[in-house]
């Protein structure tokens, strides 16, 4: 062979040595185990914090509000659908049972206006039916901006829950 | 050109012919063909194979939903981020079709259209639909999203490498580049509560039970008794997606 | 990250309709418009090169050695704008170490590395190693270095060793056409193959790109001939430029009617998605369609190409005519590619609804970066020309 086809080879021989070395030292150690991806990412994607909690896990420290929702209206409402992520407050509220709450752990609460809209605005894509006969589950609309504005407690637009108990509407 | 050098040239025609045939196999087992166009095999009995399932009747547009999605996964507070968000369908007496989602549905909806003119209106909650063939799977260059066993598409953030390729073949437009971290994100269905065993948060959080949520190989599951008793479709069946996010009550107008 | 925000508040209050939320922001940007353009220019160039060596087309001689070191010049670069507008570059080796056999775009690394060391590389080494051996001995300093580095320090330049260099850059050339087809097919395959996007999912995707491909190559080749034998004070070869019009003709007769077919298919077939993409033509594309991709990209060079076939002009005006139909037939095909990429993104996948493009001048993915990578092949090129000149070669066997 032709000293120079000799040597284009060669060349060629170590950059694909080169190529399969650096293949196999770059590859993932997890790659292929379950298909085309790294199977340790199926347990990276575990890793995330959560934030949400169950409604179960608020109703062992507030218990007397849980009696009263579950009798009216919003017993169906999980509590932070209105008051939002609670787990860190679930797990580390009652260290601070006769101190003051840190501000990560204070949940929202809702009752201005504004947050009652969410549901309650009065909109022609919102459900009108009775589509639940056992269980009553239509939601009462009104144009929740001008409520009872003229009403005399409703001066200046006041909060909804001046009037209606959030947990026992 | 004489005997001698047509005699050389063949030679090295064949040794050189050879040389590529040979790179060509070592180039081929670089990058084994394993055939598999879909993301996952076919259900089967074994295993649980998660479908969702949401009631366009039941929807009322609280956008508590998108809300508690973006809350858990820490997805961009911006308005151009969304793994999971709410549409709101007008369809006016003229047929045309206005369709809604400002924020998402996080902060709510307001009618734009007055009562006379609406011939019918109803709130879409959308998110990734979990294809049992995902187009997305399919076009990932390097394999940094992929179906598990369960059905769930997850996306592997350490290792995408943001080309946005899945984000074009999505038909559903449920994926999205973050911005601070470059990788693609997506609905992974909580995946990390989903290990607790809870459920994914939009689904618990849902006050009016439109979001149905299990396992389509119990026969008992919530989701199949959603199925049994409603008539469900998917959002752009044609494409052959193996979507697994059924709606009830879907209409033609939604894609 | 402020003006990313920023940008993206300026599109969205440019929304036209319903777009989904994630829709706002176009994922693929000029960078993305710019590299099939660039290899379509390095398949374009080569099929010219090799319409010489094996189609032997003698006239294309002074072109040919100008045609190769295009397409090695700008296959060079080819693929910067891709690693570039990655959301995580660091990562681009992974496409090399896991490639998705389901995925068009996991080929790219092993296309690419194959075109470019094996076909021209190799090419180039073998056509011009012998003139590599002697011009080694003819000069000092780097560029001696260079011709023996490049020649592998090899000396034999016997007529036995020249005739099998020959033999084996024909068999690359011939190699080389297929794996042509498959460097810029594939780039069409990426957009053709996808079904969620009505304005890409087409059968004719990868055929309607190779074309296209192939009159932007010419018309660049036929460009850097003229500029550069001009620069060199040397009379034009008025037969090889009026060949080279004349396959510049024709390919653009089939990529004028196989885009012409898809569109006319669109709208006959008039699918779920025609009417969003007919306001789409109508409106934003408007321009970009009709007037620079079609009008000066395609019908004026089809009409003057078409006259010049019957009716030749003095030497001096068709001279003037060569330069500036390359020049439109560049801009049409990179308008092309831009209606493609970004055109496709414009609408939602809704159907409901349009958004809209925004670049910057700076940035990763702005208008500089774009000239950027448009400007650094012709800087390499410069050098090749300067290191391999075509134009000193001794005569070559393959005559």
């Amino acid at each position: 062979m032709p000293q120079h086809i000799k040597r284009l080879i060669g060349v060629f021989a170590v950059f694909i040595l080169l190529f399969l070395v650096m293949r196999q030292v770059l590859k993932p150690s997890s790659f292929g185990e379950l298909g085309h991806f790294r199977a340790r990412a199926i347990y990276e994607n575990t890793l995330r914090p959560m934030h949400y909690t169950v409604a179960d896990s608020c109703t062992r420290c507030h218990k007397a509000i849980r009696k009263d929702k579950d009798s009216g209206f919003h017993k169906k409402l999980k509590c932070e659908v209105c008051h939002g992520p609670g787990l860190k407050h679930s797990l580390y509220a009652d260290q601070f049972k006769n101190k003051e709450l840190p501000d990560s752990l204070i949940l929202y609460k809702p009752g201005e206006r504004k947050d009652c809209t969410l549901c309650h605005q009065i909109n022609a894509a919102r459900v009108k039916i009775l589509f639940d006969t056992i269980n009553n589950t239509m939601v009462h609309q009104v144009d929740v901006m001008s409520h009872n504005l003229d009403d005399p407690k409703a001066k200046d637009a006041p909060k909804c829950i001046e009037c209606h108990n959030p947990h026992q509407p | 050109m004489n005997e001698q050098t047509k005699d050389l040239s063949r030679r090295e025609f064949f040794k050189a012919g050879t040389v590529l045939a040979g790179g060509v196999a070592i180039a081929s087992s670089l990058a084994p063909y394993d055939g598999l166009l879909f993301a996952a095999e076919s259900p089967g009995a074994k295993g649980k194979w998660y479908g969702i399932g949401i009631d366009i009747n039941r929807c009322i547009g609280c956008g508590r939903c998108a809300n508690a999605c973006k809350l858990e996964n820490n997805v961009p507070k911006d308005r151009f981020y969304f793994r999971s968000w709410v549409e709101q369908y007008t369809i006016k007496n003229d047929g045309s079709i206005l369709v809604e989602s400002p924020n998402g549905g996080i902060d709510g909806f307001k009618q734009s259209v007055p009562d006379k003119e609406i011939f019918k209106s109803f709130f879409v909650p959308k998110m990734c639909n979990h294809c049992a063939k995902s187009p997305c799977t399919q076009v990932c260059p390097v394999g940094a999203t992929f179906e598990t066993e369960e059905g769930i598409v997850l996306v592997d953030e350490n290792y995408c490498i943001g080309c946005r390729y899945c984000v074009q073949a999505c038909p559903y437009g449920c994926r999205y580049i973050h911005p601070e971290k470059g990788t693609v994100d997506k609905c992974t269905l909580c995946f990390h509560r989903l290990k607790k065993g809870l459920q994914p948060a939009c689904f618990e959080i849902c006050p009016t039970e439109a979001r149905i949520f299990g396992d389509l190989n119990d026969p008992g599951s919530k989701i199949n008794y959603f199925l049994k008793n409603h008539t469900c479709m998917v959002v752009k069946p044609h494409l052959n997606t193996g979507s697994k996010l059924f709606y009830n009550a879907l209409s033609p107008e939604i894609r | 990250m402020e003006d990313h925000l920023q940008n993206l508040y300026e599109v969205l209050s440019k929304v036209e309709g319903y777009v989904y939320p994630n829709e706002i922001e176009l994922n693929w940007s000029i960078l993305i418009v710019l590299y099939p353009y660039i290899t379509g220019l390095v398949a374009g160039a080569f099929i010219l090169a090799s319409l010489e060596r094996i189609f032997k087309v003698r006239i294309l001689k002074p072109t040919y050695g100008i045609a190769l070191l295009t397409a090695f010049s700008f296959m060079l670069v080819a693929t910067m704008p891709l690693v570039s507008h990655l959301g995580k570059p660091l990562r681009a080796y992974e496409i090399m170490i896991t490639p998705h056999s389901s995925s068009a775009m996991a080929i790219f690394g092993f296309v690419y590395l194959w075109y470019l060391m094996v076909v021209l590389f190799l090419e180039i080494w073998f056509d011009y190693r012998r003139d590599m051996v002697i011009w080694a001995n003819e000069t000092t300093g780097v560029k001696r270095f260079l011709y023996k580095l490049l020649s592998l320090w090899t000396t034999d330049i016997s007529p036995k060793a020249v005739a099998l260099d020959d033999r084996i850059g024909y068999i690359v050339t011939v190699i080389g056409v297929p794996s042509a087809f498959l460097l810029h097919g594939y780039v069409g395959f990426i957009f053709g193959s996808i079904k969620a996007n009505p304005w890409w999912s087409t059968v004719l995707m990868p055929v309607i790109f190779l074309f296209s491909a192939m009159v932007s190559g010419i018309a660049l080749v036929m460009l850097i001939y003229i500029v550069l034998t001009k620069i060199r004070k040397q009379l034009l070869d008025m037969d090889c430029l009026d060949t080279i019009a004349k396959y510049l003709f024709y390919i653009l007769i089939i990529d004028f009617t196989l885009e012409g077919l898809d569109q006319i298919h669109r709208i006959y077939v008039a699918e779920e998605s025609f009417e969003a993409l007919h306001k789409l033509v109508f409106g934003k594309l408007f321009y970009t369609l009709f007037i620079y991709q079609g009008l000066f990209g395609t019908i004026v060079p089809l009409l003057t190409l078409g006259t010049l076939q019957f009716y030749k002009p003095k030497a001096q005006i068709r001279r003037v005519i060569y330069m500036i139909l390359p020049l439109l037939v560049l801009m049409g095909i990179f308008f092309m590619r831009w209606n493609v990429v970004i055109g496709g993104q414009l609408f939602s996948k809704s159907f409901y609804g349009y958004t809209t493009f925004k670049t910057g001048l700076i940035g990763t993915e702005g208008y500089l970066m774009a000239a950027t990578w448009l400007i650094i092949p012709f800087i390499i090129l410069s050098f090749l020309f300067w290191l391999l000149p075509p134009w000193k070669k001794i005569e070559t066997s393959h005559e």
